[in-house]
């Protein structure tokens, strides 16, 4: 039997009410000599949450519960779809809608004559000549060399140089976004052993000089607003639901407009079937197995770390006994506390499991 | 407390989000010398609102879009929903508000919008600028879909309050009259808060026993309750990876009557282990030896602590073990305000350089806006406050300050599933258990508290009423939907007899493993007091056609929607939220349109909007 091929399979978000559909398509899979190594909801690559990496699959498979004739698909992935395949690679679930669109981003299309059946149809990803490269032009000169440069000094886990790259670096990082030099400055002070405390009570309680209150041509003083507060116990309150208006009919509201990197790492919801929950379980797997191969419980009370163990020593970065802030990503003593090196710990802490 | 205080900074919170954004600002406002009030709606006093200038508000949304707990309690809010009031009794009033929800829930943030509707459009306050509603359902958070965080939104919020101040009151007055520039404290100077700890005089208590803990009491809230355990009983299948407990307690004092109808919860108080709190101790050393010494307040008790009352003798370690949650998560201004003591050079193997590094990470939680790192480390592994500790050993706490730095223990609600007064009160409680990359498993402070509680154990507890089931509803038939623990509540709407035609609706993984409470719910089947459907989602032994309570719904399409549209049934909803009440809700409005005569999803849409309005699609979900 061949190597599988890399499969990728994009589901239109309706698709997560029938994830007996996705079942079934992985449990087939093996058939087609497929293997699915990624799934991804369609609007995460639409919204940019989810980069795909070039060059990765042999098959990409899109899920709609659309009819083949009338999908919606955004035409701007197409190209996109184009990268992440291998050369020959195959593009399922699209339909002849969108055949301009296949054809300029250097698809081809198959078995599309009207009497093939519709599960074969599919695109295949033209190799490429070489004839038509385009190339990427930057499309800002190079703001984010200067702040990547200054991310590198920081502490491995740092990840500033990402989130700056990607907003528009204009004027400075705004001042409480620490610059790493900054913050070391300010720690550079020799003796503090004790720490300076602001007494708050001290400070006076009505420091705002408002002189523009002279102005306010309030009918109401504060003292005619003061009898409100007599006798209210049986006045009649107002209903809370009236307080709703209908839709969108509440006042305006204030758009935040979103400047940061999309790099960040996903959170799975609480009932997650998009896959990003099998990604964490899979990481803390990972994390916990690599945690198996360096620590060693002894075998009377399980309450002892052996560092002692050939090859188990502290890694060469030096980072891997100050405990998870400062260790590097992949580190084999994630998830472990921070410990002596050399010493055996009190781990009783940790020694219980599921 | 009555304060007179021009800035106000007012949260309702129920998870403790708003109430630390809040408390962030509030934290900002001190480093610029702005005096003002930081306080749960329901603690601030309505007078106060006369000399209030400047008003900050944050308030997430809970329940049936109502306002938190801690926001509708209290007088401050009933007494701006006076009708009397007049249109411009807020007219000296600048507010601004800001909103946490949930855009899984279909009252997303309406409690922001109730707070804006009355406060500015009805009581014309003026609104520095328009609110701002943040969304904690997309992975990151957003705002109406920009696809901003939870917490950008807030730093926005933050900005502009900041901006509006300062160009405002460029200048502070100092006590003797002085004015001077708004300089901002040293962010290295911790800000002390009004009132802390101190070693009490003998005079100051006159009893020597004081660290006497045989006599453990709780002063200063009368509407506290204590109670004994009856029964902590294990009532799924012990092979299921899922624990969940009948929990049964009572009133110790067997005259006292709680009064409670279906939906009501119970609040419950838990405590840490001696253990956690001998491992704080171990950590910070240098308390071991006052630990037990009786101490007092220099300014009166803090009003963050008076839910629950406080506990006495009031000693470190009993404050450690009953109110400082040392096993919670920490949030951003737990580090804002102790990332200053790391101090301590005597523990750190690498000296200067590594406490450095050390004061340079904590500084980068309190105030990286990203809040990236901080997730990384303590929100994703579920890392507690204790195991921060241990990792950074050169944090040195002064304990006189630690009701300022350490957050509170607040109760866990559990809804009560007892019929209405039962003087046995019984909730169904799942037991939280999880696994990170952290080596010790995580468990939910509370439900783990629960499960180590042994039959006559005290529990602390209250009784809060939701008045969920409106009194017109009695006796109209009732569709009643639960997957899982969701099925406390209706227990008790079963109980409580409002109805002879109830359909219930309950949903599980296996029949023989998880299947809640089968023997009474199959009895009262097959008396017809309801009309049970039960459906597993892994077992297509026992659910061949079926597999969560939405299909079934669908399946008695027909019948159920005649229910809802002829007879006007009450639909009430409970469970885990997310998908569940989403698809169960979709899956009325396609019942509404196929079997209901509705023309279209709008008129679908609309219909179940007014049900909603009217109480009669109640959805319970956490």
């Amino acid at each position: 039997m061949s190597t599988p091929k890399i499969t990728l399979l994009l589901i239109h978000p309706a698709v997560t009410t029938t994830p007996e559909l996705v079942e079934d398509f992985k449990n087939n899979a093996p058939k087609r000599n497929w293997k699915v190594v990624n799934q991804f909801l369609i609007n995460k690559i639409n919204d940019g949450s989810i980069k795909l990496k070039n060059n990765e699959y042999d098959i990409i498979h899109y899920m709609t519960p659309e009819a083949r004739d009338s999908i919606l698909f955004p035409k701007k992935l197409i190209p996109i779809l184009n990268s992440a395949l291998k050369d020959n690679g195959l593009l399922y679930g699209l339909s002849d809608t969108y055949k301009i669109d296949a054809l300029i981003n250097g698809f081809e299309i198959k078995n599309n004559d009207a009497a093939a059946d519709l599960e074969a149809y599919h695109w295949v990803k033209k190799p490429d000549t070489g004839a038509k490269k385009t190339v990427a032009i930057p499309l800002k000169s190079n703001p984010t060399t200067a702040a990547a440069s200054s991310g590198a000094k920081k502490l491995p886990s740092f990840k500033k140089a990402s989130a700056s790259s990607s907003s528009e670096v204009k004027k400075p990082l705004p001042t409480f976004k620490k610059p790493s030099s900054s913050t070391t400055t300010t720690t550079n002070t020799k003796k503090k052993c004790v720490c300076k405390v602001h007494h708050t009570a001290e400070d006076n309680d009505d420091d705002l000089d408002d002189d523009e209150e002279s102005g306010n041509s309030d009918v109401f003083s504060d003292s005619n607003k003061a009898q409100f507060f007599d006798d209210l116990d049986d006045e009649e309150s107002v209903e809370e639901e009236d307080l709703i208006e209908e839709r969108d009919n509440n006042g305006n509201i204030t758009m935040i407009i979103c400047g940061k990197s999309q790099t960040k790492k996903k959170k799975a919801c609480k009932d997650c079937s998009c896959g990003i929950k099998e990604e964490e379980e899979e990481e803390i797997d990972n994390i916990r197995s690599q945690q198996d191969n360096v620590v060693k419980f002894t075998e009377d009370e399980l309450t002892e770390i052996d560092f002692t163990i050939d090859g188990k020593k502290i890694g060469g970065c030096g980072s891997c006994s100050l405990g998870d802030a400062f260790r590097c990503t992949g580190c084999p003593y994630l998830g472990l506390p921070a410990f002596k090196p050399g010493e055996a710990i009190n781990l009783t802490s940790i020694s219980d499991d599921l | 407390m009555s304060s007179q205080k021009k800035i106000a900074i007012l949260f309702g919170s129920e998870t403790g989000n708003a109430q630390d954004f809040a408390t962030i600002l509030s934290h900002k406002l001190q480093r610029l010398h702005f005096s003002h009030t930081l306080s749960s709606f329901s603690e601030y006093d309505p007078k106060d609102i006369l000399s209030c200038k400047y008003l900050f508000l944050f308030c997430s949304t809970t329940g049936q879009g109502e306002l938190p707990k801690n926001a509708s309690d209290g007088k401050f809010w009933s007494f701006l929903k006076k009708k009397k009031l007049p249109a411009n009794f807020l007219s000296h009033v600048n507010v601004t508000l800001f909103g946490l929800g949930d855009s899984s829930y279909p009252k997303f943030n309406y409690a922001i919008r109730k707070l804006h509707q009355r406060i500015v459009v009805q009581l014309g306050a003026k609104e520095v600028f328009d609110r701002l509603e943040a969304d904690e359902q997309s992975m990151a958070g957003s705002n109406k879909g920009t696809g901003a965080g939870v917490e950008s939104v807030y730093f926005e919020y933050e900005k502009r309050i900041l901006q509006f101040l300062k160009e405002k009151f460029p200048n502070r007055k100092l006590k003797n009259g002085e004015v001077i520039e708004r300089d901002e404290i040293d962010p290295e100077i911790y800000l002390a808060p009004y009132s802390y700890l101190t070693l009490a005089d003998e005079e100051d208590d006159p009893n020597p026993a004081a660290s006497d803990n045989s006599n453990i009491k709780f002063e200063g809230d009368k509407s506290m309750k204590y109670g004994k355990v009856i029964k902590n009983e294990r009532i799924t299948d012990p092979e299921h990876f899922q624990d969940v407990r009948q929990f049964i307690f009572k009133n110790n004092d067997e005259s006292v009557n709680d009064i409670y109808y279906p939906g009501d919860t119970a609040a419950i108080y838990s405590y840490n282990t001696d253990l956690a709190v001998e491992q704080f101790l171990e950590n910070q050393s240098h308390w071991l030896e006052v630990a037990d010494k009786p101490l007092k307040f220099t300014n009166g008790i803090p009003s963050h602590l008076r839910d629950g009352g406080i506990v006495k003798p009031l000693t470190i370690r009993n404050l450690l073990k009953y109110h400082c949650d040392i096993m919670s998560i920490p949030r951003t201004s737990f580090f804002m305000k102790m990332w200053t003591f790391a101090t301590d050079v005597t523990r750190m193997e690498r000296g200067e350089e590594q406490l450095n590094d050390q004061r340079d990470k904590l500084k980068e939680f309190a105030y990286d806006e990203d809040m990236q790192e901080l997730y990384d480390y303590c929100n994703r592994p579920r890392r507690s406050i204790l195991e921060v500790l241990d990792d950074f050993l050169s944090v040195r706490l002064p304990w006189k300050y630690m009701l300022d730095y350490l957050p509170i223990i607040k109760p866990r609600y559990y809804s009560i599933s007892s019929g209405p007064c039962n003087p046995q009160i019984e909730l169904t409680v799942a037991i939280v258990k999880y696994r990170t990359i952290l080596r010790k498993i995580r468990k939910g402070v509370c439900s783990d508290f629960i499960a180590h509680l042994n039959t006559n154990d005290q529990v602390r507890y209250k009784i809060i009423s939701n008045n969920l089931i409106r009194k017109s509803y009695h006796g109209k038939p009732m569709i009643l939907v639960s997957p899982g623990v969701g099925i406390a509540p209706l227990m008790s709407v079963v109980k409580a007899n409002v109805s002879n035609d109830i359909h219930f609706f309950f949903g599980c993984r296996f029949k023989d493993k998880d299947y809640l409470y089968q023997d009474i719910l199959e009895k009262w089947n097959s008396e017809n007091k309801i009309m049970l459907h039960p459906v597993f989602s892994r077992d297509r032994e026992n659910s061949p056609d079926t597999k969560y309570v939405q299909d079934v719904l669908w399946k008695l399409g027909q019948e159920m929607t005649d229910l809802i549209v002829k007879d006007n049934a009450l639909m009430l909803l409970c469970g885990a939220s997310g998908k569940m009440p989403v698809q169960v809700r979709l899956t009325v409005i396609e019942m509404l349109k196929k079997w209901g005569n509705f023309a279209d999803d709008d008129a679908a849409r609309k219909y179940l909007k007014e049900m909603e309005r009217d109480d009669r699609y109640l959805q319970e979900t956490w």
